[in-house]
Formats: structure tokens, sequence, C-alpha cells
């Protein structure tokens, strides 16, 4: 545990203790950290992108730098985070008929019929999602298998950059996603409580209480002796 | 240096308490009142926990010693570094990515609004994205809005700010509708699609099933549905690696647009607005009082220190929430959260002896100060130099293994990078510093004290008074954001001196700090933890000699 390890991040060679994520190593050297780094090991956001190559191994592999741990020999680079013009604009409120979902993915990602089952966004996919059968199922118009293959996507946009077609995978299933909620999903115990709202049926009254009455109490409770 | 149980111990302990996994686990004697439990165990209470403020609006009130330092610290910028620089203008600018700078955008947009939004570091990079548990929203039919708000201003130690928490709960079955509306899926009972009912969970210190959720990653779901409405909006213009490091302000004293810092270019920016709405978040990575935390990277406090400094009154900055369940084990995992979901669905804690020491459901902060007090007593579990407790999995999944699988999706990758198998072995957890309570002071409509400047989610005070119930900051971000971004567009009809907007409540400060004998240079906003190795002017150095 407590052997140092070395290995190259962004051209930098380091030596740091482990255990480490690839994310504290790289900022272990008094490197500005000020871009590709969010949630800091949840693997929530999606910021911190990066191409691995361990040891002895040929292949690179994309990953979560803050969900991997440096390892002893690894390469690694960031990829900064992608966000050039957007292809593939539209508005949901926009898509309103349920029975024509599939048109409108075809309308806005044309490219998807294109894909050439190249598996390049499976191997992107720091998840492990099944983009590419994703995309296909969007395809087929089988928008609810589609949307579920998404549903832990986190938007790192990596299938994105690695697709030659520019389906942009990752935003069509989370367009697929957002049509299917907004036309589908309707709450019957919601409803009603909006409906009570809106009728007037569910007052709320604040006992008596006032905001004179909580600044007063905010100061008491600053003032109190505390117990050693 | 208290003592602790070793690991293996505790292990054994644990399957000795309940030999054949179904039997219920004791409850130590001598619980404390949950009051004197507070006042001797928690982090905000005691000698160290505040001092006064010196400066500024709240001169004489309570803060936390190490954002004192922040709040009235020195401006990163002068006059001198605004000299050549052509302002670029919009109608509401918008400070922070995250979900209440999202939804504030968009309903600046829909209000009619030219917005821009500038985020630290890419919009959608914030607590939001982080969010596990899920939303509160009295929907049930043994709920009512009168309950949620009850549950609210109790859980907040009767401080919140009554009209806030009514708005809070008022609000909230339409800002479910609305995030439905842009495509955020919630679960439902059942194996129900389409009509059914909303699932619901119990939250600590709620006396109603009340938790909205998307499986046991709701954040995520939200903040990537909001995230592409902002991108995909053609009226938004999106400032991404662009922190603001000090407001602007007219000559009189109203709040007219912001610096910001364009890391790319390493070069200021300045942009004009009718408008401010601030939604910077909060201040876990300042690891206040030595803890780790469960916060994002940019969480930072920046928006309380330019609030402060242009005049918006604050409250409650001595109270902060330490979610009773970091990860205490292995070292490099310290601080992430376990979500209060696992003990919502039955998970007990458990100290160093295989003895429960609290109701597991009781509010955050009495948790956390339960879990203090096993520890600071000797009965916590010592593994590899770190502390905690038990959060008892095996027993939860012997009996139900498939809520693994099922609603504790986040729990299981957690797991996994601790190498811990959660059937077989129970996690090692310790508070982890989780939320600002208290923040910028704000009215139902996020207006603060300074005219022209909103804010909105964390960094605003006063709607969970001292202590924050589960799945009401979700809540809290989007009523709050969207009232902000409405009351923000309201403002470009307002009169405003185009001409003489600058850093005057800059030059008012600093002759502030002077005469108050202030003479730590400590330059806020931080914009970055210490281990981000940043500053400002050797960053802009660096970037001439590139």
């Amino acid at each position: 545990m407590s052997d140092r390890i070395r290995l190259s991040i962004d051209g930098r060679e380091l030596e740091v203790k482990p255990p480490v994520s690839l994310l504290q190593a790289a900022a272990s050297d008094g490197t500005p950290l000020t871009s590709n780094v969010g949630c800091m090991g949840q693997g929530v956001c999606g910021a911190c992108r990066c191409m691995v190559r361990r040891e002895g191994e040929k292949a690179v592999s994309t990953v979560l730098a803050c969900e991997t741990s440096a390892e002893d020999g690894m390469q690694v680079s960031f990829i900064d985070y992608f966000s050039p013009h957007r292809p593939h604009v539209y508005d949901v409120a926009a898509i309103t008929d349920s029975w024509r979902v599939a048109d409108a993915v075809r309308d806005i990602f044309p490219e998807a019929e294109h894909c050439r089952h190249c598996g390049g966004c499976d191997r992107a996919c720091p998840k492990g999602l099944e983009v590419q059968n994703g995309v296909a199922l969007a395809v087929a118009g089988n928008l609810a298998d589609a949307a579920d293959v998404f549903d832990q996507c986190v938007m790192c946009n990596l299938c994105t950059l690695a697709c030659p077609e520019h389906i942009w995978p990752n935003h069509l299933g989370l367009m697929v996603r957002r049509a299917v909620t907004a036309l589908t999903l309707r709450p019957v115990d919601l409803i009603t409580r909006l409906d009570e709202i809106e009728r007037g049926q569910q007052p709320i009254t604040f006992s008596g209480e006032d905001d004179d009455d909580a600044a007063d109490r905010t100061a008491n409770r600053a003032g109190t002796p505390r117990k050693g | 240096m208290t003592t602790a149980i070793a690991y293996a111990t505790a292990v054994e302990a644990l399957a000795k308490a309940s030999p054949d996994g179904d039997a219920e686990l004791p409850l130590r004697p001598g619980q404390l009142p949950r009051a004197e439990l507070l006042e001797a165990y928690h982090p905000d209470a005691g000698a160290q926990a505040r001092v006064p403020l010196r400066i500024g609006p709240n001169r004489g009130d309570p803060c936390h010693p190490a954002l004192a330092r922040i709040v009235e610290g020195n401006a990163l910028i002068g006059d001198v570094d605004l000299a050549a620089l052509a302002p670029t203008s919009t109608d509401v600018l918008v400070i922070g990515g995250g979900g209440a700078g999202a939804a504030a955008a968009l309903a600046a947009r829909t209000a009619g609004a030219k917005v821009t939004i500038a985020s630290k570091l890419r919009i959608g990079d914030s607590n939001t994205v982080m969010a596990e548990g899920g939303i509160q929203a009295a929907v049930g039919e043994d709920d009512s809005l009168q309950r949620h708000f009850d549950d609210t201003i109790k859980g907040g130690h009767n401080v919140a700010d009554p009209a806030l928490v009514a708005q809070l709960v008022g609000d909230g079955p339409d800002v479910i509708r609305w995030l439905i509306g842009l495509g955020v899926g919630f679960d439902l009972a059942g194996n129900a699609t389409g009509g059914g009912r909303l699932m619901r969970k119990r939250a600590g210190g709620t006396t109603a099933a009340r938790i909205l959720s998307h499986k046991d990653f709701t954040g995520l779901e939200i903040m990537r549905v909001v995230r592409e409405a902002v991108e995909l909006d053609s009226g938004i213009t999106v400032l991404n690696r662009a922190p603001a490091v000090e407001l602007l302000s007219d000559d009189h004293g109203r709040c007219a647009g912001a610096v910001l810092y364009d890391t790319d270019h390493r070069t200021f920016q300045l942009v004009h607005a009718a408008a401010v709405v601030l939604a910077t978040g909060g201040a876990g990575r300042l690891h206040l009082t030595g803890f780790a935390t469960s916060n994002h990277y940019g969480a930072t406090a920046d928006g309380l220190a330019l609030a402060y400094r242009i005049g918006a009154r604050l409250r409650e900055v001595d109270s902060f929430q330490y979610h009773p369940t970091g990860v205490a084990h292995p070292p490099h995992l310290v601080g992430q959260l376990i979500s209060e979901a696992a003990r919502s669905v039955g998970a007990k804690l458990v100290n160093g002896l295989g003895e429960r020491f609290i109701d597991e459901l009781a509010p955050r902060d009495v948790v956390t100060a339960a879990i203090l007090r096993e520890c600071a007593e000797g009965r916590g579990i010592e593994r590899d130099g770190s502390v905690g407790v038990f959060l008892d999995t095996p027993h939860l999944l012997k009996d139900r293994p498939e809520l693994l699988e099922k609603q504790l999706v986040s729990l299981k990758h957690l797991a996994d990078r601790c190498k811990v198998d959660p059937y077989e072995e129970p996690l090692m957890v310790y508070p982890t510093l989780h939320y600002q309570n208290g923040g910028v002071a704000i009215d139902r409509n996020c207006a603060t004290s300074v005219e022209g400047l909103y804010c909105a989610g964390e960094v605003a005070g006063g709607i969970h008074g001292r202590n924050r119930l589960m799945g009401n900051a979700l809540l809290d971000i989007f009523v709050f954001g969207r009232r902000a971004g409405i009351a923000a567009a309201r403002q470009v009809q307002a009169p405003r001196d185009q001409h003489r907007i600058g850093l005057g409540h800059v030059q008012r400060w600093q002759r502030e700090r002077m005469r108050a004998g202030i003479t730590d240079q400590l330059l806020s906003p931080v914009l970055y933890p210490d281990y981000g190795n940043f500053e400002l002017r050797s960053h802009m150095a660096a970037g001439r000699e590139g």
C-alpha cells in the first residue's frame, strides 16, 4: 500500500502514493485544476474524461478520472470537454403527438439511420451502456427500450466524440427519454394535488408564527451559553 | 486520542448481534435527549464554531470562522483590471450552472429576457447532478402542503422564514409538473407506467412519505434534462469556465452585472446586466472544521463572498449540515456520500459493539451528532487509520436482496469502488460536510437587500433554518430558481444608469476593512479548493508566457 507508483498524465511524469484516483493524481504536482473536474469521485457528472493505457497493454480505453484508480505505469490523457455547435436542435414542448415520437427522432437525428455498427460508442462508454443497441432501438421506433438503455447515461459525450456518423448517441438517447416522459408521465396523485391547490383546498397556516418571531429565536439561539 | 474498536472485532460483534440475520439489533441504552446530543456533539455547537463578523451588513452576527475570513476578504480585482475592457450586455446574468442557475435561465427566457449564464466549470457541474435521494413534494393522499410546511419548519429548528417555506412547499407539485414537462422521469409505485401513482419514499424527520425519485440518481436525471434544455435554447448564452470574480455596481449601489474570469483565455470579461441571479451553490469544498465533503469541486462559497461585499445581508452562516453517512474508508473516497435512501429503505447504523445507537430516520443533524458521540466515546470502528460506524447493509439485503439492483444503484457503484461486497460486509461511514443551511437572505421572489441582485439555491438562506431535510434542496433550487429568473426578467423594465457601472462597492468595502483594522489579506471568492492549485495572478501570468 505504501509504495509509490509512477504514471504519466498529459505528458507529466508523476509519482504518487496509492490509493488515489487519476483526478487526485493529476492535481498532485501543483498543476492548476480548473477544468475537466466535477463531482470528484461519484462518477455522475461526466466532466473528467480521459484516455488510459495501462502498463503492458496496447489498447487505450476511455474512463472517468474521478472513479479510476491510478496504477503504476499508466499513461493518461485528459480529453477536453467537447462543446462545438449543436447540430440536433429541438424543443421538447414542440413534440406534441405521442403517436409520432419516432418521426421526431428521425427529423432531429437523421444520422441515426446511418449507424455503421462500428461499436465505437460502446467501447467509448465509461459506464458500459449498450449505446449502439440504444441507437438501433430508437431508429426501429422501440422508444421505451431505447430510453431504458440510456437510463444511467452521465452525458459525458464520449460516444458523441467516438461516432464517425455524427449521430450524437447520448443526446439522441436523452431526447427519446425526454419526449417519452413529457408525453406520457401523468401521475394521478400529482394531478389531483395540483387540482386541489388550484381550488384553494390546500391552505397553509403558519401557526401564529411570523418573521419577527423567527428572527428573535435566531438571536436567542446564537446567544445561548453552551456546555463545555 | 480517543480509542476505537478494531475493524475485525467490530465485524465479529455485528455478526454475533444478529446471528440469523433477521433479529432486531439491540438499541444501546443511555440515549441523550436530542437537544443535549446536538449541543454536545454537533460540529455547529461549541465555542470554536462561530465568530462575530466585523464588517458588512451582518456586523456582530455569528459566522463560521473559516467562512468569516472569506466573506470579510478583500476583492480579487480593482479598477485597474477593468481599464481597457469593453463590456458585453444582457438582460439577465445568471452566475452558476447548477439546477438553480439553469432553472433561473429557463424561467427568465420564458419571461422574455435575454439571458447569459456563466459557470465556473461547465454548465451542469454542480451538487445538483450529485443529488441521489430525491425531491420532496407533497402529492400523497395522506400528505398535504401543511404537513410538508410543518415538517420543514420543525426540521429546521423553527428558525426558517415561514413565508419562504410556504412558497417552497406550495410550489412543490407545480415544480414536479414543470420538470416532467421538460422530460424528467420519476419512478412510479409498483410497476405502473404513465398514469399510475408516484413512488414515494420516507425522508428522515418527515411525517409522510414525500420523496419522489428517479432510482437513486434523481439529481443526474434532472440535471441532464435541464442542462439540455438550456443548451438548446437559442436565447441563452452559455459561458463555461468563466467564474465570477466580482459583481458590478452602479452609482446607487444597485447590482449591474459582473466581472468574469475567462479561464481559457486568462482574461477578464465584463458583463452588464439589468439583473443578476447568483446561483453559485454552497461551501463544502472549504472543508469547514476539517471535515471531508460530499460536495462538488466548485462549492467554495463564491456567491456569499460576492453578495456580502456588495451589501447583501446573510443569515444563519454559522449553520451547516454534516450528512451522517459519508464514506469513512478507503481513504481516497472519504467524504463521498452514501444516500439517505439506504436508511430510508431500512439500513441501520451500528457501532463497534454491534449496537444500534439512534433512530436512523431522525433528522440529519441528530444522526450526525449521534455518530460523532459513538466515535468520541470509543465505540467507533477503526480501519487503516479511518474511524467511523457501520451502515449495516448485510442485514438489510439478507431480507431484501433485490434492493441493491433496483433502488440503490448508486450505493452499489460506490460499494464497488470501496471494494466492499454490501451483501457480506457493512460500509464504514462518518459524517461528511454536505450543505450550507444558511446563506444570502432573500424574499419570496429571491430579491436580496441589494437591488438588482437575486439569489437562488444553496447560496440563499432562510428556507431550511438550521437543518435541511432530505429532498428539500432539489425542491428549493427549482422553486426559487424559477422565481429568481422571473423576478430578474421583470427588473429589465427598471430604470438604470448605464454610464456609472464599476467597482464603487469594492472601494467602500476596502475603506470599511481598514476602519475595522482587518489586516488578513485573504482574497475572495477563492474559486477553487486548496488542492486546485489556483492563484489568479500567477494563472494569468502563465497564460502570457504560453
